[in-house]
């Protein structure tokens, strides 16, 4: 009889210890905060469909991330050894947004830039959203490299957020990487007012000339002469710049469909697994809810305002200089900021609002990638005076 | 004249890939003498215990360097005098990091330890392992006791008694600033980065824009012609070149698509008693894929 009686109290005590151990002994509301937010991303990417590809993985991770645990059994992300851990590595380090820009880089089709080559200045232009963001980081009280990680933001471009921050203020990379990835994916909402806000009916309903066909030597020459520009200008750019253009090389070339299938296909999808999961998994509650976070998120939209204006106000001010007839669709001043594709679909979206002819996607299309490539070089630029 | 322009282009167009600027290599080269202590009497003392002169060896590359198989020297006529021996794990140095070795004549001590003192008013080199090709050297004048000798910035050019002695760790001991903290404190408000990084962006995309904007003229230049001795020109009548868009590409694109498809049917999946004829080859051959029988 004593002898169960011990054994009880023996039991009774190890599900007590058990019971510390568990997830529900260890939550906090921070946790909750966190978790609401994971289920908030996943509903947002399967209901709305805004960016799925990365709002599920971001969306679980936060979920992983935001399991509250006992310190020292190598479970989570910070803690050295944990199989997370090894995961965040690329993350930490860098590798995985440039995979990601090789994948891109096979991807884009810079035909409609290399037709119409004065589109990469609007691309340029939309990238005053990164600095204008790092001034107002630098009045709030942000330090110089925190400030510059904080603006790339406005450069609507994920991996060159994460790329970036990994460099110049490792600790906001999480607060970082899932505002970009929000704003990135809130494009159809953010866009649109300013665009109408910016123009005029008359200027909406420009229509640009139909962009000439491109020949396989232009290219095929488009990568190899657009990176050692762009590269020997800004070095420090050269991780994502190089891999982008390497990329858009494997696919023009046409001569290794292979390597460039699997750039676009099998590896990018591999990496956005890895960096969704593990940047989503770095928000952790402790190290996550902080004053600045909410300062960050509030910068990331003022940079993406920001970066819309000067877009759409730039072609304004380039079709000064413009002919009649050559006069550009300030609607597609917006595809500036990187994120490709969705703000080339806001310019098809807004401007069939008003002339259901005249299709805009392909023009978008232009300033579009011109802006991952100007958002690259801005990194580069931020990371070369920063670092 | 059309000649010099095509010639001009030419020149453009490969100055655009030549101008480079020079680059650094990554190898023993990258390693430099950065602190040196001549007169030891008060100052770090080895793991045996002792005070003697030691040199610092500085890794100025962001890799790791090994310096096993090079030589140490306070002779310049005998720049073998100290062979540092290979395959330890002391002799390889992480970058941006550091090396020491003690110049107490007492080579059974360790490798770390050299077989000759440094003396006042002498020298001392580091040669590659050829025995033959000096990677750095430093002419000791008159010294100081337990006042080190170095570069007052790591693997920079100045030379100077230093402050602090500070065998194995950064020379300068002053406040370290970040590149983004100078940055800050000159351009409090961004206004200088907006300014300058706006003009990169814009440089670098303006250039790629003029590039592309010529680039049907540059490769189109046919190099054979420029070489070649001026003809005289005939007259010829030019094809009509007419501009195809994109929107009437799409639209041939699509008709053809809809034509090879509207051709397609499924003669994969049809039986055939029809004899296959194939012309014979001893590749395709199937005694040659058989395994003959051991004899």
């Amino acid at each position: 009889m004593e002898h169960s009686g011990n054994f009880l109290s023996f039991v009774g005590e190890h599900l007590g210890e058990f019971f510390t151990y568990t997830a529900f002994a260890n939550l906090t509301a921070g946790h909750l905060i966190m978790i609401c937010v994971g289920l908030l991303f996943i509903y947002l990417a399967i209901t709305k469909e805004y960016e799925p590809l990365l709002l599920i993985p971001i969306g679980f991770g936060i979920l992983v991330g935001n399991i509250a645990f006992t310190p020292g059994l190598k479970i989570g992300i910070y803690e050295t050894g944990s199989v997370l851990n090894y995961l965040y590595f690329g993350v930490l380090q860098g590798v995985y947004p440039p995979l990601i820009f090789l994948g891109i880089g096979a991807m884009t089709d810079f035909s409609a830039l290399i037709s119409n080559p004065k589109l990469m200045l609007i691309g340029a232009a939309a990238q005053f959203g990164i600095f204008g963001a790092y001034a107002i980081a630098l009045l709030l009280g942000f330090s110089p490299s925190e400030a510059g990680a904080i603006a790339i933001i406005g450069g609507a471009d994920g991996p060159t957020a994460i790329f970036l921050s990994s460099k110049l203020a490792p600790e906001l990379m999480g607060a970082i990487a899932i505002s970009a990835y929000s704003y990135m994916a809130l494009v159809p909402v953010i866009q649109p007012p300013i665009m109408r806000l910016l123009t005029n009916k008359k200027e909406r309903l420009i229509r640009m000339k139909p962009p000439r066909s491109v020949s396989k030597t232009e290219k095929v020459l488009f990568p190899i002469i657009g990176m050692l520009l762009t590269t020997f200008i800004v070095p420090s750019g050269l991780p994502l710049l190089g891999m982008l253009f390497f990329g858009n090389l494997l696919k023009e070339s046409g001569v290794t469909k292979r390597l460039a299938d699997t750039a676009k296909g099998a590896l990018i999808d591999i990496v956005t697994i890895l960096i969704g999961l593990t940047v989503g998994a770095s928000t952790q509650a402790t190290t996550f809810l902080t004053a600045k976070s909410v300062g960050i998120f509030a910068l990331g939209a003022a940079s993406f305002v920001i970066a819309t204006m000067a877009g759409v106000l730039f072609v304004k001010f380039f079709n000064l200089l413009l002919k009649e007839g050559n006069k550009i669709n300030p609607l597609i001043g917006n595809s500036g900021v990187s994120a490709v594709p969705d703000s080339a679909r806001v310019s098809q979206v807004v401007g069939l609002e008003y002339d259901k002819t005249n299709h805009l996607l392909m023009h978008a299309m232009g300033p579009n990638v011109a802006g991952v490539i100007g958002s690259a070089v801005a990194a580069g630029i931020l990371l070369g005076f920063l670092s | 004249m059309k000649r010099t322009l095509n010639i001009a282009r030419a020149v453009l167009a490969l100055a655009m890939v030549l101008i480079a600027g020079h680059g650094y290599a990554q190898s023993s080269l990258d390693l430099r003498i950065n602190e040196v202590l001549v007169i030891n009497d008060s100052n770090y003392v080895d793991t045996y215990g002792r005070r003697n002169g030691w040199i610092e060896i500085f890794n100025t590359a962001y890799n790791t360097v090994d310096i096993g198989g090079m030589y140490l020297t306070d002779d310049p006529a005998n720049p073998t005098k100290y062979w540092i021996p290979k395959g330890d794990p002391i002799t390889s140095i992480a970058p941006r990091n550091y090396v020491l070795f003690f110049a107490d004549s007492m080579p059974t001590r360790g490798i770390q330890h050299l077989n000759f003192k440094l003396k006042e008013g002498g020298s001392l080199a580091l040669f590659e392992s050829n025995g033959r090709t000096m990677i750095d050297a430093v002419k000791l004048g008159p010294q100081k006791p337990d006042v080190s000798y170095g570069r007052l910035e790591d693997g920079g050019v100045e030379w100077g008694f230093l402050e602090k002695t500070t065998p194995g760790a950064n020379n300068y001991t002053g406040v370290v600033v970040t590149a983004g903290e100078k940055f800050g404190a000159m351009d409090p408000f961004g206004v200088g980065m907006a300014v300058i990084a706006m003009s990169v962006v814009f440089s670098a995309l303006i250039l790629l824009y003029i590039v592309f904007k010529n680039t049907k003229k540059i490769y189109g230049i046919n190099i054979r012609k420029l070489f070649s001795k001026p003809e005289v020109e005939v007259a010829e009548p030019k094809p009509l070149e007419e501009e195809i868009s994109g929107e009437v590409n799409a639209a041939i694109a699509l008709a053809l698509h809809m034509y090879v498809n509207a051709l397609h049917d499924h003669e994969e999946t049809v039986l055939t008693i029809k004899k296959v004829a194939r012309t014979y080859s001893p590749w395709s051959s199937k005694i040659y894929g058989l395994r003959n029988v051991p004899r």
